[in-house]
């Protein structure tokens, strides 16, 4: 469908780019003051309908950005539960996790070439989950009152919030489903109330709601640039 | 039987049309990716913005992204209300086909 209006789009301009209009009459026999006929005004639509789609398909690829941050979420674990210097493992790991996380930020900037509104929203989505999730932890550190379940539920829900949103921004049902794994996760902090029954959790949320998934979205990204390559070869 | 509309020539042309149209769901879009997405040519792009430019439809910005230079285009809200007025007229002119 795209290809066939890109070909309409060509085939649409006479040197200067003006539309030959015939005098044709329109399919139902009802000729037009400016000559165009139904089929050219059908065109426009479908043209238009396209391009509209085509804009708003994101032109980013933020897929190994979940993998990168299970992969973060997966290294603070280990480190504060077999490492030395455990009250670290969070502050440098999440710190590293964004320093790549707007390193690739830039580099796409850099390469990219629209501001996508899509792509701006999920941005400001995350970003702004990021900073009240860290808020919330430093407060919380800070003032050592991150204890009890309801704390540990907090991040997973945050974390299940971003996702649910995504999905519903990019009506994206197996992003929907990771919301879900999140929330879960939130609510079954509440049931298992132990701290190493909260690790066990926050690692199975980890692994299915970000490395999975992650790993995922990255093979669906790789499919649309091949398919983006055919289409423009 | 009632007056038919008048499209509006500028915005009617494929090319331009076709660029109005992305322009809508982006903030902004440089030309490779308007080149892209239309399929049209270095010239055929570069004319047709220009007329979409004279009749204040986009608003053009030149700047660099890093060491490349870019040419950037945003849709006016001129080129919001003619594109709007278009797709009012082509419902007029369709009809229940649309």
């Amino acid at each position: 469908m795209a290809e066939q209006v890109r070909q309409q789009i060509k085939s649409g301009i006479q040197g200067n780019g003006s539309i030959v209009m015939t005098n044709s009459e329109m399919n139902d026999g009802t000729a037009m003051d400016n000559g165009t006929t139904r089929a050219d005004l059908m065109q426009r639509v479908a043209l238009m309908e396209e391009m509209i789609a085509e804009g708003r398909r994101s032109t980013a690829q933020y897929g190994w950005l979940f993998l990168l941050w299970g992969l973060v979420y997966f290294a603070a674990v280990g480190w504060g539960l077999f490492l030395p210097f455990a009250y670290l493992a969070w502050p440098i790991c999440v710190t590293v996790g964004f320093v790549l996380s707007i390193g690739f930020g830039v580099r796409q900037k850099r390469t990219g070439g629209s501001g996508d509104l899509r792509a701006h929203t999920l941005r400001s989505v995350w970003t702004m989950m990021g900073i009240v999730l860290t808020l919330f932890l430093v407060t919380a550190n800070v003032s050592h009152h991150f204890d009890g379940p309801g704390c540990f539920a907090a991040i997973l829900f945050f974390i299940g919030l971003a996702h649910a949103t995504s999905a519903m921004i990019l009506r994206w049902g197996m992003q929907g489903l990771v919301a879900v794994i999140w929330c879960a996760g939130g609510v079954a902090s509440f049931f298992f109330i132990r701290p190493s029954e909260w690790v066990v959790i926050f690692l199975v949320a980890t692994f299915f709601g970000q490395i999975l998934f992650g790993l995922y979205a990255m093979m669906l990204d790789r499919q649309r640039v091949a398919a983006s390559v055919q289409r423009h070869a | 039987m009632p007056e038919l509309p008048e499209l509006d020539p500028i915005v009617h042309g494929k090319l331009r049309l076709a660029v109005l149209s992305l322009l809508t769901s982006v903030e902004e879009a440089d030309f490779i990716w308007l080149r892209q997405k239309t399929g049209a040519t270095d010239g055929n792009l570069g004319g047709q913005m220009l007329k979409l430019e004279e009749a204040g439809y986009v608003a053009m910005e030149k700047r660099f992204a890093g060491r490349k230079p870019q040419t950037v285009y945003r849709m006016t809200s001129a080129g919001r209300e003619a594109l709007a007025g278009y797709v009012a007229a082509l419902k007029v002119l369709l009809g229940a086909a649309l």
